[in-house]
């Protein structure tokens, strides 16, 4: 027998016994934590109250709310086209796909902003891209935009204009007195898109 | 026969592992660009389809085996398998003028046996294979290559299953070949 | 990033010629190795020319070592890789078919369509029968419909078969391999010193 057969034979075996040895492979592709590290100590994650009422008022097509508190309190309150989907199922298997919307922004938000913060994190190890998360969550919608403040008289006109807005967007969410026809709150249903379909094969 | 000059005649192959590297390297390549493997007998059935459809239409729409390869916005040849098909055709016809081996149509046979015998028994092959391919969704190089390479459980079967039938009834068809 | 077409990294409008490639350097292996020869196929089965077994078995054992690697170093995503499914008896039936179509036609389909290249007659006949074949099997679909489609186990691998890790199922798969080139190359020694009259 040859010997150059024997050596091939032996590189063949060598190759296909490494990967027996090769150590586990980390499957999911999650960030690395110093890149992490440094998205969230940027403030750029969050979106103000402000922002957000705007773009809701607007139909930005591109905005996706997304409640990560539990599905009781969303029944209960949520924001006009929010989908629910609360912090513990972030964990789940399928969350990337699900939550993978094509360029879209999604705007994690929840009572404050810890829960919706930690949603943040959670997602952006997954790999999720366009996250942001709505700075101060609900009390500070309800405090700035359901029930505004009204500024100083000594304030500036800026301020003033922001109130205005307020106001504007109180009434458009609570349905106060200019009457805006509101439907009932439509739903996004969660589609679930499934995985990459794998290639048909065939001879 | 003289066995010097059958040396001289042998045909120039290429070593059968270099051979066996070079296939299963195209094999992963097909798999990193498209996702799946090789096929063949696809293309035939493409074939048929389309033959089928062209001859009888309303014939190719009711049965139900054939409606699934009928669209209305393109013909069933415009298929990734009929293509690559073609080009194993090609890749033949390349091969074979490099190597000296296109030669006028000829027939190869064991000479023990008649032409007549060698072609029915290439029809009665093929016949078979045609079937076969289809419940084992794929033929040797679909399913036992490329579905044993992508560790699937069928393609192993189909592969052990075919060879091992081969070599049951093989004593029966020696004449054939020796 | 891999299988670059299902993942959209190439547009879907290369995939025929990509396909027309991949066919022509199918095609130049399966000849140049020789493949175009039905003896030369068949001779596996008789012991005096065992060069589809070196070339398939080498060629399934470096792709399967490659796509797990490539899995490995996350250059393909074997989840997205088309998993042939099996479907246990049609798939028995079919592999027994085929098998008995194999010593008496002395090709398989890709191999057929290189020999037709290079002027073989038995390979167009051949391909022919595999025309008919097909034919027939799809105007008698509606008797065995149901047996078609039974014994349907999904997306199945080997390793989950039998319970074992893929990375296990490719080392056993490259002994196996070894061995069998091993034991052939004996067979073939002794099984030609018989043989006088056939050119290789």
């Amino acid at each position: 027998m040859n010997k150059n057969y024997i050596i091939l034979m032996g590189i063949l075996i060598l190759l296909a016994a490494g990967l027996l040895v090769l150590p586990l492979k980390n499957n999911s592709k999650q960030l690395d934590p110093e890149v992490l590290m440094w998205d969230i100590v940027q403030p750029t994650r969050y979106v103000s109250t402000d922002e957000v009422a705007k773009m809701i008022i607007e139909h930005d097509p591109l905005l996706v709310m997304v409640d990560v508190r539990s599905a009781e309190d969303f029944q209960l309150f949520s924001l006009t086209n929010a989908i629910n989907f609360p912090l513990d199922s972030l964990a789940l298997d399928d969350a990337k796909s699900a939550l993978t919307f094509n360029k879209r922004n999604m705007v994690f938000y929840s009572n404050d902003d810890l829960k919706s913060d930690q949603a943040w994190v959670i997602a952006k190890r997954l790999g999720l891209k366009n996250i942001y998360v709505l700075k101060g969550g609900l009390n500070r919608w309800i405090q700035t935009i359901i029930q505004p403040e009204a500024p100083a008289e000594t304030a500036s006109e800026a301020e003033f204009n922001l109130y205005a807005f307020r106001q504007g967007a109180s009434q458009y969410f609570t349905g106060g007195s200019i009457s805006i026809d509101q439907s009932p709150q439509a739903e996004i249903v969660v589609s679930r898109k499934k995985k990459a379909k794998a290639a048909e094969g065939g001879c | 026969m003289n066995q010097e000059i059958d040396i001289q005649d042998r045909p120039k192959y290429i070593n059968p592992y270099f051979g066996g590297v070079l296939l299963g390297l195209v094999l992963l390549i097909t798999f990193y660009i498209t996702g799946r493997g090789l096929g063949a007998s696809g293309a035939v059935k493409s074939a048929v389809v389309t033959t089928v459809d062209k001859v009888a239409p309303d014939h190719a729409e009711q049965n139900t085996y054939m409606k699934a390869f009928i669209t209305d916005d393109h013909s069933p040849m415009f298929n990734w398998l009929v293509f690559e098909s073609f080009g194993i055709f090609i890749g033949g016809l390349l091969s074979g003028a490099l190597f000296g081996r296109i030669k006028k149509l000829r027939i190869e046979k064991s000479p023990s046996i008649t032409n007549k015998t060698r072609l029915f028994a290439a029809g009665i092959g093929g016949i078979l294979f045609g079937i076969g391919s289809q419940f084992g969704r794929g033929c040797s190089s679909g399913a036992a290559l490329s579905g044993t390479a992508s560790s699937s459980f069928g393609g192993l079967l189909v592969m052990l299953l075919m060879f091992g039938t081969g070599y049951l009834v093989a004593y029966f068809f020696r004449k054939l070949w020796i | 990033m891999g299988p670059l077409i299902p993942q959209g990294i190439i547009p879907m409008g290369w995939d025929f010629v990509i396909a027309l490639l991949i066919g022509i350097a199918f095609g130049f292996v399966l000849e140049a190795s020789g493949f175009s020869s039905s003896r030369n196929i068949t001779g596996v089965f008789y012991g005096y020319n065992f060069v589809v077994l070196r070339v398939f078995f080498t060629a399934v054992v470096v792709a399967m070592i490659g796509l797990q690697y490539f899995d490995y170093f996350g250059w393909i995503d074997l989840n997205q890789i088309y998993v042939l499914p099996t479907f246990l008896s049609p798939m028995i039936v079919g592999a027994i078919i085929m098998g008995v179509g194999f010593v008496l036609g002395g090709f398989c389909p890709g191999t057929s369509y290189t020999a037709i290249a290079i002027g073989k007659i038995d390979a167009m006949v051949f391909t022919g029968g595999l025309f008919l074949g097909i034919f027939l099997f799809s105007e008698f679909f509606p008797f065995f419909e149901q047996f078609y489609y039974s014994g349907n186990m999904g997306s199945i691998t080997i390793g989950e078969f039998f319970g074992i890790s893929n990375n296990l199922v490719t080392l056993i798969f490259v002994v196996i391999a070894v061995i069998a080139f091993y034991v052939t190359w004996r067979i073939e020694l002794r099984v030609r010193k018989n043989m006088t009259q056939y050119k290789f």
